[in-house]
């Protein structure tokens, strides 16, 4: 009896033990996220690039996207990005206006339509802790096409306190080249040119202690092809006080372009209410731009379900050697523009965002795929983001030259079923 | 001379800091786990970064300035 009931105990105590392990190694599928976003940019500014760096810069752009994150299995995601710009800009406008009037001629190029899309494929390997990546992307507009791919590898320790990513992408793309409209050639509309780049970047994160976490990235990035933009103007120092006699051509920029920007990003655990989150970044060229940029964000934590989080960022560059004010340029000058994005300036972004995320969510509700997958969609949380931005120009023979004003309002509301 | 001694500075910081890490269980990182500690940019601060690359020479590692939005103007 003593004996039977010792058999029974060892089958009972083995089944117990085989059903946990069975359950062990059952793991639910993530749940599928989508992130509806949309974004309002608005800008004002004297040093118009078309118009060889003066005049309006007035524009506004109206952005919504969408990011789709699909797990196709317990190793498998698919991650797409998908999502429009819809700009209208005075500056533009001015391609089809040789005497640079300050009207409003609502040309063919005073407002435009940008398509894109990327696609992520991510492959992880729980036991070698290796996760790949395979991407594309392709963006259409008007003028401009652009079709991209690229691969990732990222390793993590045993510890899963340290990661090094490994990642390159190469962009192609076409320009349809629109110049001003005094100096269109015979070709007319038909001109195209090709632009390669080519970026490899490799990120070292590392968990330091409880509290404080860091990571350091550099990228390699070169580029080659029509790096000028085709219908900005560039006027001459020839002595011609009339602007309309003036010597006037397109931009012209050297065909290659070689960029390392390195980053270091440091995120500290302050305590339950307050984060610390900043970033350095250290930028070199060689069209002679050098710049550093600071930033600081600091998530307050108001509730467990809303934070606030305000934010400053700094950044300063020099001039690329081939920069100079409207008329300044010499007829002898091999590379030329007036493009106050390549001037020395320094800029401050200032502002503050918020999360809503209740631990339930917002809302629950039946969704599309209901039916299908048995889940109810919740709508997790909603995010809200205001940035004010100011552009100061540093150029010599030029006071105020370069300076802009705008300010950039984002909305990020997310859904997972 | 000045900026190359605050790269140099923040180097040695990073591998000063990157030298005295220690490890971390996973039972530990309560604090690591937090949304606010991740190591990436916010999701809906991706249009920044955006419009910052073309009001910017110094852009990162997107195709630079092509179009769209604010990359025309």
């Amino acid at each position: 009896m003593r004996m039977q009931l010792k058999y029974w105990l060892v089958l009972v105590l083995a089944g117990l033990t085989s059903m946990t392990s069975a359950q062990e190694t059952f793991k639910e599928l993530d749940e599928t996220e989508i992130n509806f976003l949309f974004n309002y940019y608005e800008q004002d500014g004297d040093n118009g690039a078309v118009q060889g760096g003066r005049g309006t810069e007035e524009l506004s752009n109206v952005a919504p996207s969408l990011i789709v994150n699909i797990p196709l299995d317990t190793v498998k995601n698919l991650i797409a990005y998908i999502g429009f710009d819809n700009y209208s800009s005075a500056s533009t406008d001015r391609i089809d206006d040789p005497y640079l009037e300050n009207i409003n001629l609502s040309t063919a190029s005073s407002s435009d339509t940008r398509f894109y899309t990327n696609i992520t494929y991510q492959r992880k390997n729980n036991a070698a802790k290796v996760t790949q990546s395979y991407k594309a992307g392709v963006s259409v507009e008007y003028d401009y096409t652009s079709i991209s791919a690229g691969y990732g590898f990222a390793k993590e320790s045993k510890d899963q306190n340290r990661e090094l990513s490994l990642s390159g992408m190469a962009y192609f793309d076409t320009w349809q080249l629109i110049f001003p409209t005094e100096l269109r050639g015979t070709d007319g509309l038909n001109n195209e040119k090709q632009r390669q780049s080519f970026n490899f970047t490799s990120t070292l994160s590392q968990v330091i202690n409880k509290k404080l976490q860091a990571s350091i990235s550099g990228e390699l990035v070169y580029q080659t092809g029509r790096l000028s933009t085709p219908f900005h103007r560039v006027f001459f120092n020839d002595g011609e006080s009339n602007i309309f006699l003036k010597e006037r051509r397109t931009e012209k920029l050297p065909d290659t372009r070689f960029k390392i920007p390195l980053g270091l990003r440091l995120n500290y655990y302050l305590n339950d209410y307050v984060v610390l989150r900043g970033y350095y970044r250290y930028y070199y060229d060689d069209f002679g731009i050098t710049a550093n940029t600071f930033e600081i964000e600091t998530p307050i934590k108001i509730h467990s379900t809303l934070t606030i989080y305000p934010f400053y960022r700094y950044h300063i560059q020099t001039a690329a050697d081939y920069f100079k004010p409207f008329g300044q340029h010499e007829l002898t000058d091999e590379f030329y523009t007036s493009d106050y994005d390549l001037s020395e300036i320094n800029t401050t972004s200032l502002g503050f965002g918020f999360k809503y995320s209740p631990i339930y969510g917002l809302a629950r509700f039946k969704g599309p795929f209901s039916k299908k997958t048995g889940k109810v969609t919740k709508f997790k949380s909603v995010e809200v983001r205001y940035a004010d931005y100011t552009r100061e120009g540093n150029n010599a023979n030029d006071p105020g030259g370069g300076d802009l004003d705008a300010y950039s309002l984002s909305f990020n509301m997310t859904f997972t079923f | 001379m000045k900026r190359n001694s605050l790269i140099i500075g923040i180097v040695i910081l990073a591998g000063m800091a990157f030298q005295s890490c220690v490890s971390v269980e996973a039972y530990q990182k309560i604090y690591l786990n937090d949304e606010n500690m991740e190591l990436n940019a916010r999701k809906v601060a991706v249009y920044e970064t955006n419009f910052q690359a073309y009001r910017e020479g110094a852009s990162g590692a997107n195709g630079g300035k092509t179009g769209g939005g604010c990359g025309c103007n």
